[in-house]
């Protein structure tokens, strides 16, 4: 019902509207303000003065370092191991097999649960002397690790879960795609004479690219903004002497610990030019080569 | 397709969804042992005797009837309060003409990619000044639009023929009456994935409740459970039914509704 | 720790004991607070477990004597979540009536002027025969600042040795009481019984000034907020506690979270904890011959003094801070100290209570009561230094580095004390 109605249109959008003005639309302002405060009374409110120490104090610290490259590091462990199972799932899932959707639904089950409460079974699972996962490992002949209290496991362990986690995801989106693939193209390699795995290189890869693509870019974008695992796995605490600090639980400490509204603020706005410029990478390419 | 490659293929599913539900079932079997064969090494796999009394062990150690009344409210009224205001933008973006329409769906657009985390810190010193804090108001009313959800309903509004509204018109159904009765009957798969993705994530949200309730009686559910932790100690058992409690609606709700689900989870994926 | 929750004699025990209490102060009691006005006083804790159980009975006491005045207990969980919540609902305007703090954390308040001044609650409020003065002075101090009185004390505890008698039986050995004992004990079980000798509780962060202390030097100067513990003797306590937790015979309690479940097991012969946890250890021990002992010393003899106080917030109307005040005198009153001591581990905190004859009977019967209040005369409390709780963040960062990725204790102590200074510099 297309219409000249600009009072009415702007009454249908206001209740949306107000909420995200207020909660959405000034924050976004406000947090790149506060990110300038460098003296000021939290307790009342009050600005004394602005400048760029927060940011200067963030370049200087090494805690900031670290969450920084503990968040690389994570990126790196849970992105391709996850991208690569997913797509080997969702190639399975695609195939002419009964129980189809029984399977599609066991994996994706871990996405629709609470980060937190999973995260506590984690921690059950990764106890050192009687978790399971000590336990398997046991039975092929690993000596126990201690996941939850050797700074050098904690991040592996968050890993683990975190691939866990979010597979599901992965797996329907690939899905989605697998479904777009192109089948003529199998048939034309078939008469090529192309087996299997030809296939998939020469023909369901390059289809899959910019879809492999875009799961890459979502999944760094989230893995930035990882804290609830963290939370929950390691009790309250970024890991075993900070060896899981990521981004967000350094802001969360700055700001819900430490009550440095600043110094928060500015790691939130670090934070954003982070996922900004891999959402503008997802753009760029994706403008130029999603072509579904 | 091969028979051995079929092998193959159902060999590796199966044992996949193995892996997938073996932290469930671990913890459905340790709520219910006794404690004394919680800490074994090897473990129990099933328990000598079936303690289902931790669930109320659990419950009257920490009020997790308290933690499960105040994530029932908050996920039905957000859920509600968010598909109200979203149907009626959805609708307005879609099928009205106003002024400021484009630049204004452009910006809510552009803010989508704004990590929620960065508006954390000023979000709460607004609830502060509005004395919100530890209220159900601050649990609640900045979750009552999302501008995820105008966009994905929006979509689905749009590739409603404009035809059925010019005849409804002449039949002379209002604008208002055309939506409710004629739109969103439509548009219902869409609605049902939006409020399934919105209840889920309102459930299980924790870093916002944990920030913005301080008193016992204002926890949800998972801030709660994380709570719990320090009661509970070395408790697994109780640990793990608390974590139950949490999981399972979520599972159930799943499983009855894993259509809606699935789809709208790969229409965002798609979106691009 | 086999089932905390199976809360046994203990809580019976206190039952039993409030009733006492209760039969005997009844009387005493004005039942005109706030002028009969309906009052509620929040009051936020992080006690659980027995401790909770008797601070439940308390309150419910306290209650069922004013008809006017509800108090209203909310857990927090612990104190690092108590903490936070606190400042939260400060800096929100919705902070409770009164809440368990700690001396530091008033520190910040007071700062703000969240606090309540309770000078003239304490000059009128104190019965002749239970004065203000009973209260022992290192108590009372913790609470003032300047002229100003923030806080009673109420949960004060101490660190003990917690010693398995049968395992250092077996082998022939006392109760270490020097540094050097400890070493020696703890090898002697090590290689008779192949048990490990001695445990360090998590959290060394809090610990670490007892040690310091003990090896002869200063933790940090409250006047000029300077950490003086990269000192030689620092050095010292530091390389103690590195060799121990590497050495066969010791450890630290990594994911058993407390050491009151391997101790009570028999896997670990002797610990350091909080005479708070004396009721976990006596709910599991079971049949096992356990004690508590002094800690042990090294140049000097210093044993730190733990736990909390109950502050009030300015939000709180008169009415509710008159009813508030009551409660806090309430809890610290001759009869409910001794019987919160005797329940929790935790301290008496008036003289009279620890020489009452009700005190000394019971300690004379049970003996693990008796090292924890042996310790007032070398007892310390923590300086306190703004930006407390960022400063033991940043040491328990560098104490993991050494513990779990072996980082050296030179390097750890200079580490240490940059970035615990830095925390105090950054927080002024």
């Amino acid at each position: 019902m297309k219409q000249k109605s600009h009072i009415k249109g702007w009454l249908y959008v206001l209740p949306a509207l107000v909420i995200l003005a207020i909660f959405t639309l000034y924050p976004i302002y406000k947090s790149v303000v506060m990110a300038f405060y460098t003296d000021y009374d939290f307790f009342n409110d009050i600005v004394y003065a602005y400048g760029f120490d927060n940011f200067i104090y963030l370049w200087e610290d090494p805690l900031f370092h670290r969450a920084l490259r503990n968040t690389f590091i994570y990126v790196l462990g849970v992105v391709p191991v996850s991208i690569i199972l997913s797509l080997a799932i969702a190639m399975a899932l695609n195939t002419k097999i009964n129980f189809k959707p029984l399977f599609r639904m066991i994996y994706f089950i871990p996405f629709v649960t609470s980060v937190v409460a999973v995260s506590i079974v984690w921690r059950w699972i990764f106890h050192g002397d009687y978790g399971l996962m000590n336990y398997f490992l046991g039975l092929v002949g690993i000596d126990p690790i201690r996941w939850l209290t050797d700074p050098n496991w904690n991040m592996p362990a968050l890993i683990i879960l975190s691939i866990w986690k979010g597979l599901g995801y992965n797996i329907i989106i690939f899905l989605a795609g697998l479904q777009m693939v192109n089948t003529q193209y199998y048939h034309a390699a078939q008469i090529d004479g192309a087996n299997t795995w030809q296939r998939f290189l020469n023909v369901t890869l390059p289809q899959l690219a910019p879809m492999t693509f875009f799961i890459s870019i979502i999944s760094i974008i989230n893995a930035f903004k990882v804290f609830d695992e963290v939370y929950a796995l390691f009790n309250d605490r970024p890991g075993v002497a900070n060896s899981a600090l990521t981004v967000v639980y350094y802001m969360y400490n700055k700001f819900y610990g430490e009550w440095d509204f600043g110094v928060a603020s500015a790691a939130a706005l670090v934070l954003f030019i982070i996922i900004f410029i891999f959402t503008m990478i997802q753009m760029y390419i994706g403008s130029k080569r999603v072509t579904y | 397709m091969k028979p051995l490659s079929k092998t193959f293929i159902y060999t590796f599913l199966i044992i996949g969804s193995l892996l997938m539900l073996l932290p469930f079932v671990w913890m459905l079997l340790t709520s219910i042992k006794p404690s004394f064969e919680v800490r074994v090494m090897p473990p129990i796999w099933i328990p000598s005797e079936f303690r289902f009394d931790n669930y109320l062990i659990a419950f009257e150690v920490a009020p997790f009837a308290t933690y499960f009344m105040n994530s029932m409210i908050v996920t039905v009224l957000s859920t509600i309060g968010e598909l109200m205001t979203t149907i009626l933008a959805a609708y307005a973006f879609a099928k009205v003409q106003f002024f400021g329409k484009n630049v204004l769906f452009a910006i809510l657009i552009a803010t989508m990619m704004i990590p929620g985390e960065m508006l954390l810190i000023p979000n709460f010193v607004t609830l502060a000044n509005f004395q919100w804090i530890d209220q159900y108001e601050a649990l609640i009313i900045p979750w009552l639009a999302s501008i995820f959800s105008i966009f994905l309903l929006r979509q689905f509004f749009k590739s409603v023929p404009d035809e059925l509204g010019y005849a409804a018109r002449i039949d002379g159904c209002t604008d208002w009456r055309y939506l409710w009765q004629v739109m969103v009957p439509i548009a219902m798969p869409a609605i049902i994935t939006i409020t399934l993705l919105k209840a889920i994530g309102s459930w299980n949200a924790f870093l916002w409740p944990l920030i913005v309730t301080n008193s016992t009686n204002m926890r949800t559910l998972p801030v709660g459970l994380t709570a719990f932790t320090s009661e509970a100690g070395t408790n697994y058992e109780l640990l793990m039914a608390a974590s139950a409690m949490i999981i399972l609606p979520m599972i159930i709700l799943f499983v009855f509704l894993q259509r809606y689900i699935i789809s709208g989870v790969s229409r965002s994926g798609l979106k691009g | 720790m086999n089932s905390k929750f199976k809360l046994s004699l203990v809580s019976l025990a206190s039952v039993a004991l409030l009733g006492v209490g209760l039969s005997q102060t009844v009387n005493a009691q004005d039942d005109q607070i706030a002028g009969g006005e309906e009052v509620e006083v929040v009051f936020w804790h992080a006690m659980n477990d027995a401790h909770q159980d008797w601070l439940v009975e308390a309150t419910e006491e306290f209650n069922s004597l004013h008809d006017n005045v509800t108090v209203v207990l909310e857990n927090q969980g612990n104190y690092g979540a108590l903490s936070q919540s606190l400042l939260a609902s400060v800096r929100s305007n919705t902070a409770p009536t009164i809440s368990q703090a700690y001396g530091e954390w008033m520190l910040d308040y007071e700062a703000n002027d969240q606090l309540v001044d309770l000078t003239d609650f304490i000059e009128n409020g104190f019965d002749e025969e239970e004065p203000y003065e009973d209260i022992f002075e290192v108590f009372r101090e913790d609470n003032t600042f300047g002229d100003a009185v923030y806080g009673l004390p109420f949960n004060k505890s101490t660190r003990v040795l917690f010693v398995n008698n049968d395992l250092l039986e077996e082998v022939g050995v006392e109760a270490p009481e020097t540094w050097d004992d400890l070493l020696s004990v703890s090898e002697t079980v090590y290689e008779e019984a192949g048990v490990i000798g001695f445990g360090f509780e998590n959290g060394l962060q809090h610990e670490f000034p007892m040690w310091v202390k003990q090896a002869g030097g200063e933790f940090v100067d409250e006047e000029n907020n300077e950490v003086l513990f990269n000192s030689e003797e620092g050095l010292k306590a530091l390389t103690f506690i590195n060799d121990l937790i590497n050495s066969d015979f010791g450890r630290i309690a990594g994911e058993d979270e407390y050491l009151s479940g391997p101790f009570t097991t028999g896997d670990v012969a002797m610990y350091i904890g909080s005479s708070a946890g004396i009721p976990f250890v006596e709910n599991d021990a079971g049949d096992m011959n356990w004690t508590t002992a002094p800690v042990p010393t090294d140049v000097e003899a210093a044993a730190p003094f733990q736990g909390t106080n109950i502050t009030m917030f300015a939000s709180a109307t008169e009415g509710e801070q008159e009813a508030a005040f009551e409660y806090m005198k309430f809890l610290v009153n001759g009869e409910n100290t001794v019987s919160w001591a005797q329940t929790t581990g935790y301290l008496p905190v008036r003289e009279s209570a620890l020489e009452s004859e009700e005190w000394t009977s019971y300690v004379e019967e049970n003996e693990v009561f008796a090292a924890p209040a042996s310790q007032f005369d070398i007892g310390f409390i923590e300086e306190r230094v703004p930006g407390a709780f960022a400063m033991k963040n940043a040491m328990q960062t560098s104490l993991e580095s050494m513990i779990y990725e072996g980082l050296d204790p030179e390097t750890t102590l200079e580490e240490m004390s940059q970035a615990a200074q830095d925390e105090i510099d950054r927080a002024q």
